[in-house]
């Protein structure tokens, strides 16, 4: 089996859930490991996300032709390529109508391109309904359920199941509000914040820390998920005719 | 071997997008393994040809030479089918010409297969061309293809003068073509290549090309629709019933014992 090149998408169907957040948090993860990364930050109004990572995180619009070729002709020629897509409320729709009308899933298969959603959840019905939706639209994109506990304390895990029950879900803890403006600082980095501890660990070391903890375990989740089921595929072959 | 098959595809006006359903008709009969030839009247230099170069051959339909080429080579062609791209305001003195010299006949006593693709446009002009082929297609599958393939608005059509056009064509079945993506529309006729092979990104030699892969998606999104729809209005039965001879003889019987 060919190693698969995540294409993380972190998506909410509404605004101020965080997840600009989450996505910074991901890129400075994955960037600790040194391997090629790349993001597009898909709110070409309000941007928020491409300020944190100049040279590395790109704004597009997807509301017309040239930008969806712009985003995802560019992922397909970028399939060896770590890519984590912020996509916001205003294109949410959008996105993935284009991704499942061109045949997004498809593409990235024959590229060893794994699309995987996280999904910012939150208690509203039709979030849970969207999420749903999106799952039945999308049968190969695996789906990541994603708990902010800053902007949602109820996570009905029901109503969220991941694409397998092993996958589990992601859970971001809630930082204390007096803590929180040191992170929005303008070119604040949670890795560089880290390596630093001149006092000894604080709180948002701590909250760092669980996070991309959390964030290495889906890793691992995902890539034990990949070899089931290339070994399930495998073993089935010869029992078939069997049966 | 299959009795033959004969399919028009025409509008009485220009610019509402004949060759490029000729284009997907031709494509859909060789992912059904349908041995098809195709003749493009835009003579002297033909669109259609551009893009099957292989396939396209082109005619001057009101020439009696090239009438004969066609009609003539019928039964002793490879090809089931044969689709000819008939030039826009040409239809009606085309089917005009098919009468008089017998082909209709020949349709009417079960010899040969007919297919009549009307391409209509979003005015109401369009419906009047109805009344003038009308007379023609008794015996022909006619189909009424309203294109909407580089149109977002809808047909201006009344509702009730549409009823009384169509009330006429008792037989005939419509046949709905998606609008596209510009951007699509645009680069599958830059490649100049047959659909399937723009949507597998190969470009006229056969190797592979550089198309936007969005593009392609929506244009595959696109042709699935259309071939949709011929599926629909189960195209190939059309020839596929006339494959034997007696099939169409049970036919003609029992339409003699009612």
């Amino acid at each position: 089996m060919p190693q698969q090149t995540p294409l993380y998408i972190v998506a909410s169907q509404h605004p101020r859930v965080g997840k600009t957040l989450i996505a910074r948090l991901l890129i400075e993860f994955l960037r600790i490991s040194g391997r090629p990364l790349v993001g597009y930050d898909l709110d070409p109004r309000e941007p928020t996300l491409a300020p944190f990572f100049p040279n590395m995180v790109w704004t597009i619009d997807i509301a017309d032709t040239p930008g969806q070729m712009a985003l995802f002709d560019r992922l397909i020629a970028d399939h060896w390529r770590t890519t984590v897509i912020d996509l916001g409320y205003g294109l949410f729709e959008q996105f993935f109508t284009v991704m499942a009308e061109i045949g997004f899933e498809g593409e990235a298969r024959r590229h060893s391109l794994e699309p995987i959603v996280l999904f910012v959840t939150d208690s509203a019905p039709t979030t849970a309904r969207s999420y749903a939706d999106l799952r039945r639209r999308l049968p190969e994109t695996v789906f990541i359920p994603v708990q902010n506990e800053a902007s949602s304390f109820m996570f009905i895990a029901r109503d969220f199941p991941p694409t397998r029950p092993e996958y589990g879900m992601i859970r971001i803890p809630r930082l204390s509000p007096i803590v929180r403006g040191v992170i929005d600082r303008p070119g604040f980095s949670f890795a560089t914040y880290m390596a630093s501890q001149p006092g000894g660990p604080t709180e948002v070391h701590t909250w760092i820390q669980t996070i991309f903890t959390e964030f290495r375990d889906l890793e691992l989740r995902l890539l034990v998920g990949q070899l089931q089921s290339s070994l399930g595929a495998i073993a089935r072959e010869p029992t078939r005719p069997a049966q | 071997m299959a009795k033959p098959a004969l399919i028009l595809v025409g509008a009485d006006k220009g610019g509402v997008g004949k060759t490029t359903v000729a284009r997907t008709l031709l494509d859909y009969f060789a992912a059904h393994h349908v041995a098809t030839r195709a003749f493009d009247s835009e003579s002297p230099k033909g669109t259609l040809k551009r893009f099957h170069p292989d396939a396209a051959e082109i005619v001057d339909a009101t020439v009696v030479a090239d009438q004969m080429r066609i009609i003539d080579t019928l039964s002793t062609t490879e090809s089931t089918v044969t689709i000819v791209d008939v030039r826009a305001g040409l239809l009606s003195p085309t089917l005009r010409a098919l009468r008089d010299i017998g082909f209709l006949d020949a349709v009417k006593k079960g010899q040969i297969t007919f297919l009549v693709f009307h391409i209509l446009g979003s005015s109401i002009t369009s419906l009047n061309e109805i009344e003038e082929t009308a007379p023609f297609t008794a015996d022909a599958r006619y189909f009424l293809v309203k294109n909407f393939i580089n149109n977002t608005s809808f047909f201006e059509w009344d509702q009730a003068t549409h009823a009384s056009y169509f009330k006429r064509l008792k037989d005939a079945q419509i046949l709905t073509i998606p609008k596209l993506n510009e951007m699509a529309y645009e680069q599958v006729e830059l490649a100049s290549v047959p659909f399937l092979s723009f949507v597998a990104n190969k470009n006229p030699k056969g190797e592979t090309a550089n198309y936007s892969f969005v593009l392609r998606g929506y244009f595959r999104h696109w042709l699935g629709n259309v071939w949709a729809e011929y599926d629909r209005v189960k195209l190939l039965d059309s020839f596929e019933a006339s494959g034997s001879s007696a099939a169409a003889g049970s036919r003609a019987q029992a339409g003699n014992r009612t």
